[in-house]
């Protein structure tokens, strides 16, 4: 049984064009659709430090945002570089598996 | 042993060992199957432990390759790996070699990204507090002597960048060097590799940098300083909770924490907030080690407790996490700290090295139990996208 805390990646993979597929090291397995993931950035161009507002809109992201490259961050989070020249963005995977799955 | 089985061990025995060289190396491994890793709540051969089985006639020799060579336990599982093969029908003599390598996360798939100069460093440790003055600096480096002195190899990074003690805490016996344009060779002190901004500068100047250049300074540290190989490398954080302690645990995949606290409430608020952090970076926290927690006066054999009681391991154990033991107040700490010389090398029966020497048991204990965990989580990796 492994703690919450120390949850890691086992496993990464792009599925399809716009799917990211994540197993981790509890045996769960996520997919994430990276459109989705882009409008989802925590970034605080993004979302506001303070009130924690997006400020990102949804529909500033076109559908055909891609990642270019996604980087491991420490051992807690991701780092996606995108189409669009974003990446600031550092994904927990605290917060990848607390967002719904796309698919 | 009931009369019955032991009659019917000694039938099986005999029957097995009357034709000679019948000993298999399947019946050695079920034999040591019955050996069971008290930590790690798995018998050593599926553990993969088992590195060299040689049957000679009624001569049986194995080599079994725990996981750290600090392991705690090491004599008790050697004692038990000798009954459960004399046990075996035929064997009347049995060689039990313990060895150590320490493990490593397992790497996979993907794209592992490793910086050269770390790839072979299994386990980084953070030895981190949230306030200044609990000991930090004088426990890591203790731990450090102590995993050294287990028969580990063992480098040293004093992360303080403001306020680096550690090259005056132990005895370099070689200077730093430079290899090709930006690698640095660590000097060592008694075998253990270190380095420390205060190499880079000259005599009490202070460090006077913004946060992102200490950050970056310690960043060096990890990725432009040649470790070799390692099984443990030790990080001195500097106390709290900002920009060098975030990119350190940014740039390398910290294996674990360990936190040091004096055991009085004041002291504890602010490890709370280490170990927060620790929590949102994803950085176990292995255990707690309480420093100053009594003074034994000359006088009487009585523990005085000068800082409350008790602090230490009540953290440890309201976060669920190990107790690696306290630290008594010991005047010779200092001394020896003064003086380059690390407790647990320059007075090793001392209450205090004990103290240190067990809490290091107690952490490559953790590190192991740790990595058995993490099987096959992947360290550091890139994934390009494919359009």
């Amino acid at each position: 049984m492994i703690a919450p805390a120390n949850i890691r990646v086992k496993d990464i993979a792009q599925t399809d064009e716009r799917t990211l597929a994540i197993q981790w090291t509890d045996g769960r397995a996520d997919a994430f659709d990276v459109v989705a993931l882009r409008r989802r950035c925590p970034c605080a161009q993004c979302v506001d430090e303070w009130t924690r507002e997006r400020t990102l809109k949804p529909e500033a992201v076109p559908e055909t945002v891609r990642p270019v490259r996604i980087d491991s961050v420490g051992s807690y989070a991701l780092k996606i570089q995108f189409s669009d020249g974003h990446a600031t963005g550092i994904y927990t995977f605290q917060m990848l598996r607390d967002l719904v799955a796309v698919h | 042993m009931g009369l019955f089985t032991g009659i019917k061990e000694k039938l099986t025995g005999a029957a097995a060992a009357a034709p000679a060289g019948l000993v298999t190396e399947a019946a050695v491994k079920a034999a040591l199957a019955n050996v069971i890793d008290p930590d790690l709540h798995k018998d050593i051969v599926s553990l993969g432990f088992l590195t060299k089985i040689e049957i000679q006639g009624d001569r049986v020799a194995v080599e079994v390759n725990l996981t750290t060579p600090a392991c705690p336990v090491k004599e008790k599982l050697k004692a038990e790996c000798e009954t459960e093969l004399l046990k075996i029908p035929g064997v009347a003599k049995a060689d039990v070699t313990m060895t150590a390598v320490a493990t490593r996360p397992a790497a996979a798939t993907a794209t592992p990204v490793t910086i050269p100069n770390l790839a072979g460093v299994k386990n980084i440790l953070a030895v981190a507090s949230g306030k200044g003055g609990v000991g930090k600096s004088t426990s890591a480096v203790n731990l450090a002597f102590a995993l050294a002195q287990s028969g580990a190899k063992v480098g040293l990074l004093d992360a303080d960048v403001y306020g680096p003690s550690i090259p005056r805490m132990v005895k370099i016996t070689r200077p730093a060097s430079m290899t090709g344009e930006t690698t640095i060779v660590p000097p060592e002190a008694d075998g253990v590799k270190v380095i420390s901004s205060a190499m880079f500068s000259t005599g009490d100047r202070a460090q006077i940098l913004r946060g992102p250049m200490a950050g970056n300074v310690a960043k060096q540290f990890l990725t432009n300083v040649q470790w070799g190989e390692l099984d443990y490398l030790i990080i001195d954080y500097p106390p709290g909770t900002g920009d060098i302690q975030l990119t350190l645990s940014q740039t390398a995949p910290i294996t674990g924490a360990v936190i040091v606290t004096t055991p009085q409430e004041v002291a504890l608020i602010d490890v709370r907030k280490a170990m927060d952090m620790f929590k949102t970076l994803k950085v176990p926290v292995l255990g707690v080690i309480e420093t100053m927690s009594y003074f034994v006066c000359d006088g009487c054999d009585k523990k005085h407790y000068i800082f409350r009681e008790g602090g230490g391991e009540r953290l440890a154990r309201e976060s669920g996490v190990t107790f690696l033991g306290g630290i008594p107040l010991d005047p010779t700490v200092p001394v020896g700290s003064d003086e380059g010389k690390p407790q647990v090398v320059a007075l090793p029966a001392s209450a205090s090295a004990k103290a240190y020497a067990a809490a290091a048991g107690g952490l490559a204990r953790q590190v192991s139990i740790l990595n058995a965990q993490n099987d096959g989580a992947l360290e550091q990796f890139t994934l390009t996208w494919k359009a």
